[in-house]
C-alpha cells in the first residue's frame, strides 16, 4: 500500500468529492479537495499531488485539457479520470491525454482503491530510475529525460505519459534487442485495463512520431514480425 | 464558458452510412432527371412522327405546323411541371429525412445528458452506502444521501415535465395571486437546498394575479434554485425574487449572485445547450422556456462572469380576480 500518498481530488460535485476526500483519508492517503480547474491549479502549485483523481465535468473548464496542463506541470503524477460519461471515445481520449487510467462513475470505493493503488505502484516504479537511465539520453532524434517525463525534439518540449514513458523505457533498457507485445503489455499496463496488442503497437506509433527522423520508415523502433519491437540505439547524453 | 447545443457524444448515424445515402440521393436525382429528359424526348419524336404521317396524309404544311407547334408547347409544359413536382418531392424527402436524422441526434445527446445527471447522484450514494456498511453513523451521511435523492427526484421529475409538454400536455392556466404566494412558494423551495441558499422575495403593491399554471410557475421557480445551487460555485448562494408590474404583463425577475458564465441569454435554454463541463442535462432553463411559452408568457435570461444570473419570467397579467 502507498498510503500516505498525496491525493488530489478535482470534483465540482460536492456530496461526491466530500465523501471520496473523507474515505481516501480513512484509507491512509493525504487529500486536497478543488472543485474547479482553478483550485486545482492553485492545489498542484502548492503541492504536487503523487496521484490525481480527476473529473471530466468541471465548471470552469474541461477535465482533458486540465489533464493535459497537469501532466506538464506535475509529470510525475498519476492521473485517473472519473467521469460519468462511459463511451469509448471519451475514454479513449482519456488515455491518450496520459490518463493512467479512467473509472465510469457510480464505481465501488474498493474497485477505486485497488486502482489508485496500481496506479501509484506503477508511477513509483517509473520512478526508480536505474543509473543508465538518469540524467537526458537521446534515442533517435529525441532527446529523453525520463525523470522529468519529457521529451525535446528539435527545441520543441513534449510531456510525456506515463504509459509512454514506460514502453520506452522497456525498449531503452533491452537496446538492441527484440520485446515482445505481451512482455510490453504486462510491464506498463495492468490487467484491469483490458489492453490488446493492438494498444500498444497505436503506443509505438505515437512514439515514432517523436523519436523517428522519418516515421514512415522507423529505423530507431525496429517492428520485429510476430515477435514485437526493438530498439536501436540509446546515447547518454 | 463554451456551449454545446444540441449535440450528443454519439453519432447516430455513422458517417459511411451518411455519405451512402448521400450519394443515392443524388443517384435518385440523376435518374429522375435522365427518365424525365428521355420522356420529352420520346414523346417529341412520337409528335413528329404523327406530324409527319399527317403531312403525307394531305395536310396543309401550315396545319402541321400549328399542330406540331402545340403538341411542343403541350409536352414542354408537362415536362417541366412533371420535373418540377419530381424535384420538390425529392428534396421534401431530403428534408424530412435531415429533420428526422437531427431529431434522433438530439434525442441520443439528452438520453446522455440525463444519464449523466442521474450517475452523478447515484455515485454519491453508493459512496454514503458503502460508508455507512462499513460502520460509519454520521448524520452528515444521511443528509449527503437525502440530498442525492431530492436531486434523483427532481431530474425524474424535469424528465416526465418535459416528456408531458413536448406531447402537448395541459396546463390549468388561471388567476394567481402572487401576494403570500410567491413567498411561501419560493420559501418552500430555498427551505429544500438547506443552508445553500438564502432567498429574499419582494412584491410591487398592487399587483394584478398572474394568468398561469401555479404548479408550472412553481417547477419555474424550482429549476432556477436548483440552476442557481449548482452553477454559482459557492457554498451558500444569494437569491432575490421580485415581482413586479411592467404595463400588461407582470413581471418576476430573478437573479443570484453566482459566478456567472460567459454565454449569451439567448443559448440559455436551448435544449441540451449547457456549458461544456458544466454538468446538468439543460433541460432545467429549457423546461422554463417552455413552460412560459405554453402560458403565454416569455423568459429572458442573462448572465455574465462575476456578475451572476438573471431571469426575467414576463407573464400575463390576469383580468379575473384572485382564484378561490
Amino acid at each position: 500500500m502507498n498510503t500516505g500518498a498525496h491525493v488530489l481530488v478535482v470534483e465540482d460535485e460536492r456530496n461526491v468529492g466530500e465523501t471520496l476526500a473523507e474515505r481516501l483519508q480513512g484509507a491512509g492517503y493525504r487529500v486536497t479537495l478543488a472543485a474547479s480547474a482553478a483550485r486545482a491549479r492553485q492545489a498542484w502549485r502548492a503541492q504536487a499531488p503523487q496521484l490525481t483523481l480527476l473529473d471530466v465535468g468541471l465548471p470552469d473548464g474541461n477535465g482533458f485539457e486540465l489533464a493535459a496542463e497537469l501532466r506538464t506541470a506535475v509529470p510525475q503524477t498519476a492521473i485517473i479520470f472519473l467521469t460519468a460519461h462511459g463511451n469509448p471515445e471519451e475514454r479513449v481520449r482519456g488515455l491518450e491525454l496520459g490518463a493512467d487510467d479512467y473509472l465510469t462513475k457510480p464505481f465501488h470505493f474498493r474497485e477505486l482503491l485497488l486502482r489508485i493503488q496500481n496506479c501509484l505502484k506503477r508511477a513509483q516504479d517509473l520512478a526508480e530510475l536505474p543509473g543508465e537511465m538518469r540524467g537526458v539520453v537521446r534515442i533517435g532524434r529525441a532527446h529523453v529525460d525520463f525523470e522529468r517525463f519529457s521529451a525535446e525534439v528539435a527545441g520543441v518540449s513534449h510531456a510525456l505519459t506515463h504509459k509512454e514513458c514506460a514502453v520506452l523505457r522497456l525498449l531503452a533498457s533491452r537496446v538492441g534487442k527484440a520485446v515482445s507485445r505481451d512482455e510490453i503489455l504486462n510491464k506498463a499496463w495492468s490487467a484491469d485495463e483490458f489492453p490488446t496488442s493492438r494498444t500498444v503497437d497505436n503506443f509505438i506509433v505515437r512514439l515514432r512520431k517523436l523519436v523517428e527522423p522519418d516515421a514512415e520508415e522507423p529505423r530507431v523502433i525496429r517492428s520485429i514480425r510476430g515477435v514485437g519491437y526493438l530498439l536501436t540505439e540509446v546515447i547518454r547524453e | 464558458m463554451n456551449i454545446k447545443a444540441g449535440q450528443g457524444s454519439l453519432s447516430v448515424m455513422p458517417a459511411r452510412r451518411a455519405r451512402l445515402i448521400a450519394a443515392l440521393a443524388a443517384l435518385w436525382i440523376v435518374l429522375v432527371m435522365v427518365l424525365g429528359a428521355g420522356w420529352v424526348v420520346l414523346v417529341i419524336s412520337q409528335a413528329r412522327q404523327i406530324s409527319e404521317l399527317q403531312s403525307f396524309a394531305g395536310s396543309t404544311d401550315s396545319a402541321v405546323a400549328a399542330q406540331w407547334a402545340s403538341t411542343r408547347r403541350r409536352v414542354v409544359g408537362e415536362s417541366a411541371v412533371f420535373l418540377l413536382l419530381l424535384l420538390a418531392v425529392s428534396a421534401l424527402l431530403a428534408w424530412l429525412y435531415w429533420r428526422e436524422s437531427r431529431r434522433a441526434r438530439g434525442m441520443q445527446a439528452f438520453f446522455a445528458a440525463v444519464t449523466h445527471e442521474l450517475r452523478t447522484p447515484l455515485t454519491s450514494i453508493r459512496l454514503q452506502a458503502e460508508a455507512i456498511a462499513e460502520g460509519d453513523q454520521r448524520v452528515e451521511l444521511a443528509r449527503r444521501l437525502l440530498e442525492d435523492s431530492n436531486r434523483l427526484e427532481s431530474q425524474i421529475d424535469k424528465t416526465l415535465e418535459l416528456a408531458r409538454i413536448e406531447g402537448g400536455g395541459p396546463l390549468a392556466e388561471q388567476a394567481v395571486p402572487l401576494h403570500g404566494w410567491l413567498e411561501r412558494t419560493t420559501a418552500a423551495i430555498a427551505a429544500a437546498h438547506g443552508s445553500r441558499v438564502e432567498l429574499s422575495a419582494a412584491l410591487d403593491e398592487p399587483l394584478a394575479p398572474i394568468l398561469a399554471d401555479a404548479a408550472a410557475v412553481q417547477m419555474i421557480l424550482r429549476n432556477l434554485v436548483e440552476n442557481s445551487v449548482r452553477h454559482a460555485q459557492l457554498e451558500r448562494v444569494q437569491v432575490r425574487v421580485r415581482a413586479r408590474a411592467r404595463g400588461e404583463q407582470v413581471v418576476i425577475e430573478y437573479r443570484d449572485n453566482g459566478a456567472g458564465c460567459a454565454v449569451q441569454g439567448a443559448l440559455l435554454g436551448r435544449l441540451f445547450g449547457r456549458g461544456v463541463g458544466s454538468g446538468g442535462s439543460g433541460v432545467g432553463l429549457y423546461l422554463v422556456r417552455a413552460l412560459m411559452q405554453r402560458m403565454g408568457g416569455r423568459a429572458e435570461f442573462h448572465s455574465s462572469p462575476g456578475d451572476g444570473f438573471r431571469a426575467e419570467l414576463y407573464f400575463a397579467a390576469s383580468r379575473e380576480g384572485p382564484a378561490p
